[in-house]
């Protein structure tokens, strides 16, 4: 293949998943600029290998890249942040039973988009990424686990832990949540 | 660990990546056991949660222009070798006529050009096998692809718009200015969608209206052109990890393809039809 056409094949197939590889690195670094350098490398790498990608799969391929370029550049950068996710399947089921009074799904309703991003970016870097692959590129747990490179069953243990952790975070017992005051009642004292 | 595989698969089973004999069997059990009811509903209330508010961070346009300046130009490097192959003395001003060493340059000459030679031959059959394979691809196909690359390349470069526009009375004259119809030119009427405006692009083989309208992060791309006067229903297929549709009406050809969700883009081209309508 000649170069035009690397590049021609490059900009169908692999620039169009741009923002999903962004996002990944971003969530992954946690920061803006470490995650463009890493994209931008890891765009470099896709495009020496753009020749074997299929049409089919294109974003699980360049996402696996970027999620490699990213460990690299961690482990080089960043080698305080070692992750450790072998703990135990089970703990987290230990976790506290939602109470009776108030259901689940409206006390999570609650929870705003700040609380929900930072508990994502707390979450351990194993957890994170499957979370973020799942959640915002909707991939399948097949593609997850092929660009995580774990298998299938490491990738449902994972997200559940990851929801898991998720949940007791945005627990409103778990941290105390700020209620704006309602707008009527600062208008009548003014 | 009997304990948390079952939970794993209640999370599957809401993803729904189970094989269907599992998704169907707890399907069944879910009206006989409000346990396992709120843990489904737990689990989907966090997905939605997530979903809805985690920051789907998108590329910035620096990175990407930086990206595709640095692929694009990379192309140009290795080229450069192959020319200084040629020897320069081809061009070297009048030398003292001997025969022998003449012949001898001859020769020289022609192994010199030999690579060259070569890796033309090599690129003109290379040339007739990829005009080959581009022939016996559907007319379709090419539509789809052209299509597909036009939406990248507006997305990619500044290009996005000729005239930036909410306003369909100024979108609308451009357009027809500059091509041998009128386009319908609206805003949508789906939530959260604005109208940029239109440009004129090259598809099929001739000028058609492309109109640009955002839906959050997301560009759409409406195309249209003079069709067939039959009607037919939109067509929806994915491309690449985009969401595209076609489909004639009154008299038009139209494509649209953009990167939202698929629900979203259903909603979209029923604002396109419905606006088509309405003309």
């Amino acid at each position: 293949m000649s170069d035009g056409e690397s590049w021609a094949r490059f900009e169908l197939l692999a620039m169009p998943h741009l923002d999903a590889a962004y996002n990944l690195a971003l969530w992954l670094t946690r920061n803006d600029h470490d995650a463009q350098d890493v994209v931008q490398d890891a765009m470099v790498r896709a495009m020496r290998y753009i020749g074997g990608l299929r049409s089919e799969g294109a974003r699980a391929w360049l996402l696996q890249i970027v999620r490699h370029t990213c460990y690299s550049w961690l482990k080089e950068n960043r080698p305080a942040e070692k992750v450790l996710l072998d703990d135990p399947d089970d703990a987290w089921r230990d976790l506290p039973a939602p109470s009776a009074d108030e259901p689940p799904a409206i006390a999570m309703r609650k929870a705003d988009r700040q609380q929900i991003n930072e508990a994502i970016a707390a979450l351990p870097i194993g957890y994170r990424e499957v979370l973020i692959l799942r959640e915002l590129e909707d991939l399948s747990y097949n593609d997850i686990a092929r660009i995580a490179e774990i298998p299938v069953g490491t990738v449902m243990s994972r997200l559940a832990r990851a929801r898991g952790l998720l949940r007791t975070a945005l627990a409103p017992t778990a941290r105390p949540v700020l209620r704006p005051v309602p707008r009527s009642s600062q208008g009548g004292a003014s | 660990m009997k304990q948390s595989q079952e939970a794993w698969k209640i999370e599957a089973f809401v993803d729904g990546e189970l094989d269907l004999a599992s998704q169907l069997e707890i399907e069944d059990r879910l009206p006989g056991d409000p346990a396992l009811r709120r843990q489904v509903d737990e689990i989907r209330s966090l997905r939605e949660q997530v979903r809805e508010h985690a920051e789907r961070h998108v590329a910035p346009a620096a990175l990407r222009a930086r990206i595709a300046g640095r692929l694009q130009g990379a192309q140009a490097v290795p080229a450069a070798p192959a020319q200084a192959t040629v020897p320069r003395r081809a061009s070297a001003p009048a030398r003292p006529p001997a025969t022998g060493s003449g012949a001898a340059e001859a020769i020289q000459r022609w192994l010199g050009w030999r690579p060259l030679a070569t890796s033309l031959g090599f690129a003109a059959v290379l040339a007739v096998a990829v005009n080959l394979a581009w022939l016996q691809s559907s007319r379709d196909e090419r539509l789809t692809d052209a299509v597909v690359a036009s939406h990248v390349r507006s997305t990619l470069g500044q290009h996005l718009v000729d005239v930036a526009s909410s306003d369909h009375h100024t979108v609308k004259p451009y357009l027809s200015s500059k091509l041998d119809f009128s386009p319908p030119v609206d805003a949508l009427q789906v939530p959260g969608s604005v109208f940029v405006g239109g440009r004129v692009d090259y598809l099929d083989g001739r000028p058609v209206a492309a109109l640009v309208y955002r839906q959050g992060e997301h560009v759409v791309n409406s195309f249209v052109w003079p069709g067939p006067a039959a009607e037919s229903q939109p067509r929806f297929a994915v491309e690449r990890g985009y969401q595209t549709a076609h489909w004639t009406a009154g008299g038009m050809n139209h494509w649209v393809i953009s990167d939202v969700n698929r629900e979203e883009f259903q909603r979209i081209v029923k604002a396109v039809q419905a606006n088509d309508a309405v003309r």
